[in-house]
Parts: C-alpha cells; structure tokens; sequence
C-alpha cells in the first residue's frame, strides 16, 4: 500500500520550562520528532509492506529522522510555520498529500498536543480515521489496526484510503545505529513551498499568553511520622475536614 | 598499512564526543577539506556536558574570528572574586578591570547552547554530526586503531580522536588509562538558578553583558579538599561546589548536602535569593590534570584530547578545561591534517600531536602548573588560612576600645592565636610560590 507517514518536527515541549509567573521559556529545547511519530512509522511500514513509504513534515525539519528509521523518500514543505490551528496544519498536508498522489494510507502520531490534526485531515480528504492505534498491518487490501478499549484490544478492518493515528506506548527501545544514519545522507529529500502545493500557512488561532494554573497551597508535614500525624490530623480538623 | 585502502574507509577521521574539544577539532578538520564524523552518545552535542567554570575564549578566535559576537555566549567575565569563606565571615578580593573585556578574555556560556551552536558550525562545515550513538570500543588491526564499534556497527577511519570526556572509556578501552584513583577525581554539583537581568546586573553591580567569576575556598566546601564556584549568565547564576572524591567520603559527607550547604551559606543565599531553580546537576572532573596528561596521549591511529586526556587546570584563582579542550582539539586536528597529506598513521604521525602541543599555551599550561594539585592538597586551604585572615581583619575593624597595634603585630597576633606552626605556614607560602 502507497503509505505516508507524517512526522512533526518541533522544539520539544518537554524541555520547555514553565517559569513562576506562567511564561514558558523555550530556549533551551531541542528540535525533536513528535513522541509518537516513531509508533506512528512502525505502523506505517508494516501498512506499506515494502510498498512506497514517504515521509511528510511541515517546515525545514530535519528529515534524516525518517531517513535513517527506513523510510527511503521524504517530503518537507519548507516555508509552512509550526501552526496553533490544527485545521489549517491539515490543510497544509493535504495538499502535499495532493502533489505526492494515489495515497493509500496516511499515518500519523496522536499526540495530545496536536489532537485536532488526524481528525481535521479524515475531514478535508473525506477518509476514514481511526485513532488511538497501538499497531497496524496491511490485510488482503485494508488496513487493519489494532486500538486500545479500556482493558482489552480492538481489532478493526478499514477500507482504505485511510487516516491512521498511533499512539506510543512506551518510548523508543532503539535508535538509528551509525550505518542507518549514513544511509540516511544518500536518500532523496523533496523540498516544496506552500506556494508549489497551493496552500496557506494561514493560523487562525493565536495565543494569548500563558499562566499557571490555580493550585491549593501544599502543607508538608514531615519528620517524626507520629508527629507528622498527628499535625495532619490536627490540621484536617482545623480546616472542618475530619 | 592494513585499513586504510580506499573502499573501506568511511571518513578520513572520526572524533567520539560533540563536546568543546572534539567540536572544534571536527571543524577545523572539515575547514581542511576532511572526511569527518563526529559522533556524539547524547540525543544532541551538549546534551550530557555540564560545565562549573568559565571560558578563557581567546584560543577560540583561532577557529572562529568573532566567536564572542557570533557564538551563545552568556555574560564578558571583567570581574574576579577570590573569596575565603568562613562560616560567619569571608575574605575577598575582587578584581574588576574593563581592559578584560578589550578584547573579551573570559565568558561564561551554557553548554546546552554553546556545544548546540558548535555542532551547527561543524554541520555547516560539511561535519556529520551523529547523535544519539554511543561507541562501544575501538577497532584494532594489530596496533593500529582503524575505527570504532557502535553495536553491530563498525565505521572505519583512518584516525580515531577520542574526546569523550572525563570518564573516556576509549582511552580506558585502548589501555592508555587505567581507571582514575579518587584523589584524581572530584564530583562537581551545580544550580542554574533563574533571576532577573536587571536583579543579576544590580546584585552583582555589573553593567551590559558584563559579568563575575567567584572561585570560593573554605566553608563552602565544609573544609572537604575543593571549592565553590558561582558565575553570572545573562539571566540566571551558575553556583556549586566541586569536591575532591577522596576527601569527600573521608569526610563522610555526600556532595548535594555540601552543594546545599553553600547555597544557604549567609554570604551567597542573599544573591541568590527569590531565584528560580532551572538546572541541577553532577558531573565528574578531574582534580589532577597535569598528572594525567603525563601519560601518553596517542596510539596508532588514535589521539585523545580535551578532558578524556586530562586537560584540566585548577590553580586555586582560575578553573579551566575548556579553553584547554579547544586547544588539544586544534593541535590534534593539525596533526591529522599533516598525517593525511603523507598517508602515514602510526605512532610516529601520532607523536606529533605532542609537539604541536607543546608550541602552544596548553603544553606549556600543563607543565607550568604541574604542581598546583599539590599544593591545593594541603589541608589548611580548607580552612584555618581563611579563619585567619578573618581573624587578621577583625582585629583591625574591631575598635573595642583596647589600644590599637600596628599591622605587623596585629597580624602575628591573630597568627599566633590560629596554633599554626610558622614553619608550616612559610612552607605552604612556598609551595603556593612556587605551584602557581
């Protein structure tokens, strides 16, 4: 199955460092593929079965990410900026997806911070989409996935085409070796601009500043546990809880 | 030479460790128009590097003309702090000089950034920078060191520089180290803790980008054989304490209580009060560095530069590793260049590093100061010396109505008080005189 596995390329909100009075400093975090575009890609190699498999992001990202984890061809809209809308972030790959052609599935990460752009995509191509995926596999011509219910596993058939969203359940076990990352130099990258696909890098949705959350004063009482007891207890009563 | 026919070398050189030391000798080996790889175990350059000293930046105009403006640098050091501290009392003295930054001699940097920013250099001089890969030991052919394995990977090379750090588990895999004995070593703990610019400019009476050094002796160590170090960055303080291991379990002390201690000692809590932690962490460094350069440095094949050699100079006034490492990287990168042109990789090429070495500051550094970690080996650094000179200012200042003394015997007073021996003193003077 032609199969594109999308994959963010951003600065890494977890090194993002939230400050006392709510502004978030994102100096010191490092550009970073999403943290379930890695799941995403096993999914989309085992929905490829050796079939074309493309790599998609949106911006200047680097692409030996997926060139050097077995993807042999990607495809950068260089000039699209990292959007707050996930709509239009949608928009934007679909219509790379319009250049690329003849797609028969489109894989990409559920991440929590971009939660609106596998649906938003399903939406603009009129596809089918199934999220919360933990693995996927190509079955006599569909897509079949298998997602998380509660306690048990759901098997589900797809007809493709189709929208894909995988979520890791466990980081990365092993990264590129050092002969990957070398054969990851000679694959091709195809650089476009949202003025080639036809399309906007149009964000309709803008920040305005962040703050911390509200939360209760925290007491600790430590030292001699019986004596930390006891002050909790005392301190409940003082506060009408108990 | 077994391993070097064209076809099976990857890259002319490969550098293992994206610090200082090994960016910059990856660079300069691209400038030259080489095959270079620089493999880093860290997901990017300076993701595992953690610094508690400032820069002495000049050798880096070598490399790049206007490092100072073009790199991520942090704060100009034009004012030094020397400082004795007692637990209810310090001696300093403080040393500021404009001339320091005509040209820029020192600068404080986060190594998260500058190490980023070298990496970058190094892409754009044609350097592949491998990340996230850890090399696990070093391919031999006979004697001759012919490239590194990295899992089932193998890359081959026609030379080999380990700039791995501290710890370089190549220069201990090629037996040119054995592991390092605890009075070697000492662990280093530091926080980066977050204020203001405007507090930082105000607190530390600095201006512009203008920053301080403090190098701290005595309490902040609780008298354990080291000391404390605090730097100003452009909107945080760099402070910890850096303890020699021997004497840190003598002492039956773990280094985040000593760590701890300093940061709520009366004289440093108040600069850095309100402050916001962003970083805490350890790293492992090297007390003795002249001892450890004395070893060889080269195999065939292989060099070792910047810290995984030992370039490490600690004299008390002034902590420096990375001015070292960028140096080692520079004279190594020549080498390697020569060796290229002839085609001749064994130990004779190799040997050559030590004379580029030895035409430069970092040879003659390491041969200068080669008896300073003896001299910070003696135990009243720690602290009777700063009681003392306390002691010697208290009775000066102190104006308790008792009829005042000249200096001199004021002085010897206070010394008298301290039950030092005269002898011992005048001998730890000399050896001071003659270390540093």
């Amino acid at each position: 199955m032609k199969t594109v596995i999308v994959y963010k390329w951003a600065r890494n909100a977890e090194d993002a460092v939230v400050r006392n009075d709510g502004t978030v400093d994102w100096r010191n975090a490092k550009m970073t593929a999403g943290e379930d575009d890695f799941a995403a890609l096993e999914a989309a190699k085992a929905i490829a079965e050796g079939d074309e498999l493309i790599g998609l992001t949106i911006g200047d990202g680097d692409a030996s990410w997926a060139l050097a984890r077995g993807v042999l061809q990607t495809i950068s809209v260089t000039d699209a900026s990292n959007l707050t809308d996930n709509a239009s972030t949608a928009a934007i790959i679909v219509a790379a997806m319009r250049q690329i052609g003849g797609v028969d599935a489109v894989v990409i990460g559920d991440s929590e911070e971009y939660a609106g752009v596998p649906v938003a995509l399903a939406g603009q191509l009129g596809w089918p989409a199934i999220a919360h995926v933990s693995s996927a596999s190509a079955v006599d011509g569909r897509v079949q996935v298998v997602r998380k219910q509660g306690s048990s596993e759901q098997t589900i058939s797809i007809a493709a085409p189709a929208v894909i969203a995988v979520s890791a359940a466990s980081p990365e076990k092993k990264t590129p070796g050092m002969k990957e990352q070398l054969a990851a130099r000679k694959r091709p990258v195809t650089k476009l601009t949202l003025a080639a696909i036809g399309a906007a890098s149009d964000d309709k949705v803008s920040s305005k500043g962040t703050r911390l959350p509200e939360t209760a004063a925290a007491r600790i009482f430590d030292g001699d546990p019986a004596a930390a007891a006891e002050q909790l207890v005392a301190a409940l009563r003082g506060e009408g809880v108990l | 030479m077994a391993g070097e026919e064209a076809g099976e070398i990857d890259f002319d050189v490969i550098v293992i460790g994206g610090g200082v030391a090994g960016a910059v000798c990856a660079y300069q080996l691209a400038r030259a128009g080489k095959q270079v790889v620089l493999i880093e175990r860290g997901e990017q350059p300076g993701s595992k590097n953690l610094s508690g000293g400032v820069f002495y930046c000049r050798v880096m105009e070598q490399v790049f003309p206007n490092f100072v403006d073009d790199a991520p640098i942090e704060r100009r050091i034009t004012r030094n702090v020397l400082s004795f501290l007692n637990p209810t009392s310090h001696f300093n003295i403080d040393y500021w000089d404009q001339r320091l930054a005509e040209p820029v001699n020192a600068v404080t940097v986060l190594r998260a950034r500058l190490d980023a920013w070298l990496s970058e250099k190094c892409e754009e001089a044609g350097v592949m920078v491998m990340s996230g890969v850890r090399v696990d030991s070093l391919l031999f052919e006979g004697d001759q060191v012919v490239g590194v394995k990295a899992g089932e990977d193998e890359l081959h090379a026609h030379v080999v520089v380990a700039a791995d750090g501290v710890n370089s588990f190549i220069a201990q895999g090629a037996g040119i180290r054995a592991k390092e004995a605890p009075q070697s070593l000492a662990v280093g703990v530091k926080s980066v803790i977050g204020l203001p610019r405007t507090v930082i400019e105000d607190r530390f009476n600095l201006t512009g980008d203008n920053g301080v050094a403090y190098a701290v002796v005595g309490d902040c160590t609780q008298a354990v054989a080291g000391g404390g170090f605090l730097y100003t960055n452009k909107e945080s303080v760099s402070v910890g304490v850096v303890l020699r291991l021997d004497d840190l379990e003598a002492k039956g002390l773990t280094s985040s209580e000593v760590h701890d201690h300093f940061l709520q000692h009366p004289a440093i809590a108040p600069l850095l009060r309100d402050g916001e932690l962003r970083e805490y962490g350890c790293h492992l460094t090297i007390e003795n560095g002249p001892r450890m350069v004395s070893h060889d440095v080269t195999r065939p094949g292989l060099i070792i530069i910047g810290d995984a050699a030992g370039f490490t100079l600690n004299t008390g006034l002034t902590i420096r590793g990375m001015d070292l490492a960028a140096g080692s990287g520079i004279a190594a990168a020549k080498t390697i260049v020569r060796a290229l042109e002839l085609g001749s990789y064994g130990q004779q090429a190799m040997d050559d590093y030590r004379n580029q070495l030895d035409a430069t500051f970092v040879g003659a550094d390491m041969k200068t100061y080669a008896r300073a970690p003896e001299f910070l080996e003696v135990p009243r650094m720690y602290k009777e010396y700063g009681l003392l000179l306390a002691d010697i200012f208290h009775d000066i200042y102190n104006h308790d109505t008792t009829p005042r003394k000249h200096i001199a015997a004021t002085a010897f007073g206070a010394f008298k008080r301290s039950k030092m021996k005269l002898f011992t003193t005048i001998g730890d003077v000399l050896k001071g005189v003659r270390a540093l």
